[in-house]
């Protein structure tokens, strides 16, 4: 473990001169000396509220989404996908010949067909090698859960499909499940896995405990500390504990893919995907074509919440297409996103912290306990994220332990969910730090700021989990105290009127939220930059806009620099065959990881500009800079505009280029962003019923590129973490049976579910941030449930510490409390 | 077998199957705006208008719909003269994925159809069966609502033929120019709607 000198070395270690170097613009001398930190009456582009690049498709419903791209293929196939009606056993023999004999039907797999590989992966869309176990197949012989997919069809039309489908017979040897965590880590449970089931195995895994992996990591002496603390006096130890449910991502979209084979014997996917690179590269390995000859294009996207950081239906698609011998689609149903794909792990947290009476706090120590499901897809790296996230709000905290369990059962699979691991990580932190302050008779929110992180901090938390000190971060922005101060203002801490009637008891609740931008030391975006002769640009970019804008935010960031309207800046991006490569969409890297990319490439466009507009206007790059569609003279104020430097350039007699920029971005940094969410709460003391009459949301994002976007992405993020709250959750029979089927049964939150929301947007500015940006998408969505919770025991004094707090539950704890009177 | 349909005002035969629904001719047939979510009626991503009434378009097989008048979200703006509905959600950042926005969209027309002045809880009760995943409603809200003020400064300018005929061209629902904006006639730069 590292000591205090961290600090310097990360300042002026090799990283720190790399981040100084990029962040001045590297190559434009003079131009602009300090081109990141802009006033706001200095910025053209970056923080207007740019209309949304495909708003009117959108409203016109002109936008193109995966499935309909149908009537480009006059052969298409339709698949529909087989699937497991019980959570545990062996598929002994699968009858196809119904199915095989009706008019339309093109083709019909199974686990033991060529065309199948069995092939072990992971369908994680993460880095190479993926940090998450292989242990899935594209058709599964060992079924684990119901609904795993067993067989698949192809033919004519859906409806042909479906019932064809229908005519599958399935004979399984059927095994005992096991649903509990707890109980799956017996040795006498039932065993999911045989250790050579899997390849790419993570660390702590024991499969013969159906342990998917084992972490711990400490800071400090935790033992110790609270050794000493129950020795002596004035330190006090709280401990207590919380669980989650499953949540779906509800993604509108539901999967889709179409997969063809090209004239040029290419394998093409358009295919609703926030990794098109990661799967590009899996579907290599899967079945054994070379990386070339994939190509996988991602047209508009139904959002995706990390439900689409997965190769989730690729495989099976690809695999009926070579069957069928045409091009095939399959659309998942909603039944089947409710049942079959992806969900935020359930969890069972532990949160134990000795402090003084003063309100320092001395230890903290939180372990997790992580239903991982069926399979491990992201199964340790979202648990990893249950503490790295929320942890870090305390960052001076002197011993810290974190550890954790990752348990398969036969239910379905976790994944990647918007937030991954932090929404789980924060009820445990945000509400036992209120629990703290509460039984030491000290203010909730003056307890976490005399803790909170401060700009400065060496922030060694984020990496517990590492072997080195490589990971360990210094604070460089951070707006924390001022998202407090605002929210309390806005949702009126100081000042709240109780209602009249005695049962009903109104209260506040806050949390404190931090997340990351992008994986640190494991990202890697790229953008290319081409000026056309009219002055426009096109900008090629791997990253993905999964809806949220950020094409658009990435045509601001390239025309502040080229000094160019954004309406200027076309964006071609996530197509493996015509753009730079980028990592994706996830782990809130967009903004920082390909924002900076996207930056860099019009800054090196840029350094061309310059010198043509050097030529043109005789004077040296030195003293121009770009502006208003146009090089301009610092010095003389001549100018020379983008359009005439384009003419120039590509028909001049003298001397043509075609004017073009690269940027590439990695980095070990992933600054944290920021927040506070406040919720305003009415108990009716007598039913446990409660109201919410406010949310209030005050994020710190740096500097936030399109605000509109933002605070679209912090209501929608918000909305998410409602859901947790209050209504979300599935639940399943005694045979692991699913029982919500689709939004019917499902508690996503309507229009008249919503209480008021006010967002606040609390400026600061990220050194290593394009413009100085941070993250936004997944902070949102870690915060109401520890506010509602404390918000609750702030109005009646009790504590609920299982999501989704029902009324119920709430009556319940009131019983309990009056029954402790 | 075929079926016939007034879409958008044009009648149309298209081929269907007996068990298809409204949705699948639809997008069979290149009207894909309506989106599929569920195949339930449970999201609203489908919503169409048939015969004027907002439509589950998933769950109505397509017999049921014969010979009756659908309207799709092809058929009410295009991308450079958008309806007001339409213009409000652009201009409110109203939408972030898109996947609901066409039903959300045909949706709040039905309303300020037959309810050209709703309040904020009137809008919420409107829209209670359109699910959205991205925006968490807000911005949807406020550009119903925001849709209803344009709406009413258009039927405004109806009302009154225009400004008065001194030369002046009539002003767009943007420049606002009627009594009830407080705008001089002839439009000014405000937004439009408040003075």
């Amino acid at each position: 473990m590292s000591d205090s000198d961290n600090a310097s070395d990360l300042d002026d270690g090799p990283d720190g001169v790399r981040a100084e170097e990029e962040a001045t613009g590297g190559t434009v001398e003079g131009a602009a000396r300090e081109p990141d930190r802009k006033a706001p009456d200095e910025r053209e582009a970056i923080t207007t509220d740019e209309e949304k690049d495909d708003a009117r498709q959108i409203v016109t419903g002109e936008a193109r989404y995966t499935a309909d791209y149908r009537d480009r293929f006059p052969d298409l196939a339709h698949g529909k996908v087989v699937r497991s009606d019980i959570a545990h056993g062996h598929v002994e023999s699968v009858d196809t010949s119904a199915a095989e004999a009706m008019d339309g039907v093109y083709a019909v797999i199974t686990p033991f067909d060529d065309v199948v590989p069995d092939t072990l992966y992971s369908s994680s869309g993460q880095s190479y090698p993926e940090p998450s176990p292989w242990d899935l197949t594209v058709l599964r012989e060992h079924v684990r859960f119901v609904g795993d997919p067993v067989a698949a069809v192809a033919a004519e039309d859906p409806d042909t499909a479906d019932r064809a489908a229908r005519k599958v017979e399935v004979e399984y040897r059927e095994r005992d499940a096991v649903f509990d965590p707890e109980a799956a880590l017996d040795e006498d449970a039932p065993q999911l896995f045989e250790t050579d089931d899997v390849e790419n195995k993570q660390s702590g895994a024991d499969y013969a405990r159906n342990l998917e992996s084992h972490f711990e990591g400490e800071l400090g002496d935790v033992d110790a500390a609270f050794d000493a603390a129950e020795a002596g006096e004035g330190v006090h130890v709280v401990e207590t504990e919380w669980e989650t449910p499953y949540q779906s991502h509800c993604v509108p979209e539901p999967h889709a893919t179409i997969a063809y084979t090209d004239e040029d014997d290419r394998h093409v996917f358009i295919t609703a995907t926030q990794v098109p690179f990661h799967t590009r590269r899996q579907i290599s390995h899967l079945f054994d074509v070379p990386i070339r000859d994939v190509r996988v294009t991602k047209p508009r996207i139904g959002a995706g919440f990390g439900s689409k950081q997965e190769m989730a239906i690729e495989p099976i698609t690809f695999a009926l297409h070579l069957a069928a011998g045409r091009p095939v689609k399959l659309e998942m149903t909603r039944q089947e996103e409710f049942t079959a794909l992806r969900f935020r792990h359930p969890m069972r947290m532990r949160m134990k912290t000795a402090v003084t009476e003063e309100g320092d706090i001395e230890a903290m120590d939180l372990y997790t306990l992580s239903n991982s499901g069926a399979y491990g897809t992201h199964g340790m790296t979202v648990a990893n994220n249950v503490g790295t996230k929320p942890l870090p709000i305390y960052p001076r905290v002197p011993n810290v332990r974190f550890s954790g369990d990752v348990v398969h059962t036969n239910l379905p699979m976790g994944a990647a969910m918007r937030g991954y691991g932090a929404p789980q990580g924060h009820f445990a932190v945000e509400s036992h730090m209120d629990e703290v302050a509460r039984r030491l008779g000290l203010d909730p929110i003056e307890f976490r700021l005399r803790n909170a992180v401060r700009e400065g901090d060496l922030d060694r938390s984020v990496a517990i989990l590492k072997d080195d000190d490589r990971f360990e971060r210094t604070i460089r922005s951070c707006g924390i105290r001022e998202c407090v101060e605002r929210g309390k203002e806005a949702i009126g801490y100081d000042d709240l009127d109780q209602p009249d009637e005695d049962h009903r008891h109104r209260g506040v609740g806050m949390a404190l939220i931090a997340q990351g931008s992008g994986v640190a030391g494991k990202e890697l975006g790229a953008a290319q930059v081409k000026m056309n002769e009219d002055g426009s640009f096109h900008l090629q970019v791997g990253g993905v806009d999964t809806g949220t804008g950020a094409d658009t935010m990435f045509s601001q960031i390239a025309a502040e620099v080229l000094g160019c309207p954004p309406e200027d800046v076309v964006v071609v991006a996530a197509d493996t065959d015509l753009t730079p490569f980028d990592y994706g969409a996830y782990a809130s890297s967009t903004t920082y990881i390909s924002g900076r990319a996207v930056k860099n490439a019009a800054e090196d466009a840029k350094e061309r500009l310059l010198e043509w507009g050097a030529t043109l206007l005789d004077e040296p790059p030195e003293v121009l800079d770009t502006g208003d569609g146009a090089v301009y003279s610092e010095e003389t104020g001549n100018r020379v505009s983008l359009e005439e430097i384009g003419y120039e350039a590509t028909y001049g007699d003298d001397e043509r280029e075609h004017i073009l920029g690269d940027g590439n971005h990695s980095t070990d940094e992933s600054p944290p962003p920021y927040g506070a969410q406040f919720v305003d709460v009415t108990v009716n003391e007598e039913t446990g019923e409660y109201d919410l009459n406010k949310l209030v949301f005050a994020a710190d994002c740096g500097v936030a590129i399109n605000p509109a976007l933002v605070e679209g992405q912090i209501e929608g993020g918000e909305h998410m973490s409602l859901e947790y709250a209050t209504s979300g959750g599935l639940s399943f029979d005694g045979e692991g049976n699913p029982e919500v089927q689709g939004f019917r049964q499902y508690g996503m939150p309507r229009t008249t579910d919503h209480p008021p929301m006010e967002t606040i947007l609390v400026e600061t500015h990220e050194p290593t941030g394009p413009f100085g940006a941070k993250s936004i998408a997944e902070l949102p969505t870690n915060g109401v449930p520890p506010a509602l919770s404390n918000a609750i025991r702030d109005a009646v004094g009790v504590r609920l510490t299982e999501l989704p707090f029902t009324d119920e539950d709430l009556r319940a704890a009131l019983d309990a409390r009056d029954g402790d009177d | 077998m075929q079926i016939e349909l007034e879409v958008n005002g044009e009648t149309e035969t298209f081929e269907a199957s007996k068990s298809d629904s409204l949705l699948d001719v639809l997008r069979a047939n290149g009207y894909t705006g309506a989106k599929r979510g569920c195949d339930t009626g449970a999201c609203g991503f489908c919503t169409v208008h048939v015969d004027g009434d907002p439509t589950l378009s998933c769950v109505t097989p397509v017999t049921k719909a014969e010979g009756a008048s659908v309207e799709t979200i092809e058929g009410l703006g295009e991308q450079d003269d958008l309806h007001p509905v339409q213009q409000a959600f652009v201009d409110n950042t109203a939408l972030q994925c898109g996947f609901c926005i066409p039903g959300m969209i045909m949706r709040s027309k039905a309303l300020l159809d037959e309810n050209p002045d709703p309040t904020e809880q009137e809008v919420r009760e409107a829209l209670s069966d359109n699910l959205c995943r991205c925006t968490g409603y807000k911005k949807i809200v406020e550009a119903v609502l925001d849709a209803a003020d344009r709406m009413d400064v258009d039927r405004a300018v109806a009302t009154d033929g225009g400004p008065p005929s001194d030369g002046d061209p009539p002003p767009d629902t943007a420049a606002g120019g009627t009594l009830d904006s407080g705008c001089p006639p002839g439009g000014c730069d405000c937004s439009g709607g408040e003075p």
